[in-house]
């Protein structure tokens, strides 16, 4: 009962949008090894999610749109079977004290349900590596993600001297739509 | 001698299919259209060194795309929309000629060409 009324006060709080599309356009010759999560960005953090299972998402050198190889997320779960990289199982937490492992296809994370309404794509610690290889480019790595999260503090840019790691969403009405660049 | 010719008919039916694999395969770019090129060429320039956030568009609190910036996005999107056979007055109506509404319904449009494209692909394997 109590859950059920976390939810409806979640849902309450915060049906303020829906989740909107994440496209990785990587255009560096390195790969792109990075997480991948999503918060609720008003009415408290939560739901929280984050990629689990692969919890390292890999975008190869130069795989963008330009090539179709663009690795892209519409939602948790149709993700599944049409991106190039696909999730079979986030990680929801939906309290400090409630973390459930959810399958993509699981009830909690299906299009237009709580959790993917009240939750915006959020953030990525990556690291970049020589294209192909386990060797890293020690210092094309960092944090970022959306820098308007009221949830974590991160910056919405990296510069570095071997390239650059850009967050940014175009939004309109309620649908943001979330592109991590990398050049 | 009836046996001999269907084997050489299967020969060539495989030799056939692998040759149309292999065309197939080079054609995930080469099917593309001109505005789709130039929609992946507009999201690529976003990170020329003339088109990078300014110090400016960084203070702001927030990860939304910048007018500067979006606006080097609506050609390539005007163009993607219009190739659809939609007529620009239409156009016009239906986003109230905002930049962000462009962009995100050229993306749409983007994302629904690529896997048509994709799925093409598939199939002729």
């Amino acid at each position: 009962m109590k859950k059920i009324l976390t939810l409806i006060g979640i849902a309450a709080a915060s049906l303020a949008y829906s989740q909107g599309i994440f496209i990785i356009n990587n255009y560096s010759g390195y790969d792109f090894h990075g997480s991948l999560s999503a918060n609720n960005f008003a009415g408290g953090c939560y739901p929280y999610v984050h990629a689990l299972n692969p919890e390292t998402i890999i975008a190869p050198a130069y795989s963008n749109m330009g090539n179709s190889n663009a690795i892209i997320y519409k939602n948790y779960r149709d993700q599944y079977t049409d991106s190039l990289f696909p999730i079979s199982q986030w990680s929801v937490t939906t309290s400090p004290t409630n973390t459930q492992p959810r399958a993509w296809n699981h009830a909690a994370v299906m299009p237009g349900g709580t959790v993917s309404d009240n939750t915006r794509w959020s953030a990525t610690k990556f690291q970049m590596y020589f294209a192909g290889t386990n060797t890293p480019e020690t210092f094309f790595s960092g944090n970022v993600g959306n820098n308007a999260n009221p949830c974590v503090m991160i910056d919405n840019l990296i510069t570095t001297q071997y390239g650059t790691a850009e967050w940014f969403t175009i939004t309109t009405g309620t649908t943001v739509t979330t592109f991590l660049e990398i050049h | 001698m009836k046996k001999t010719i269907l084997l050489a008919a299967f020969a060539v039916l495989g030799l056939v299919s692998c040759n149309n694999e292999g065309t197939a395969a080079n054609t995930v770019s080469s099917m593309k259209t001109p505005q789709m090129e130039n929609f992946d060429k507009a999201f690529k320039s976003l990170g020329e060194p003339q088109n990078r956030p300014t110090e400016e568009e960084r203070k702001r609190n927030t990860s939304e795309l910048s007018d500067r910036r979006k606006a080097l996005l609506v050609p390539a999107s005007k163009e993607l929309i219009l190739s659809t056979g939609v007529t620009e007055p239409e156009m016009m109506r239906k986003t109230g000629g905002d930049m962000s509404q462009i962009i995100v319904w050229a993306t749409q449009i983007y994302m629904k060409k690529s896997d048509e494209i994709r799925n093409n692909i598939k199939t002729d394997k």
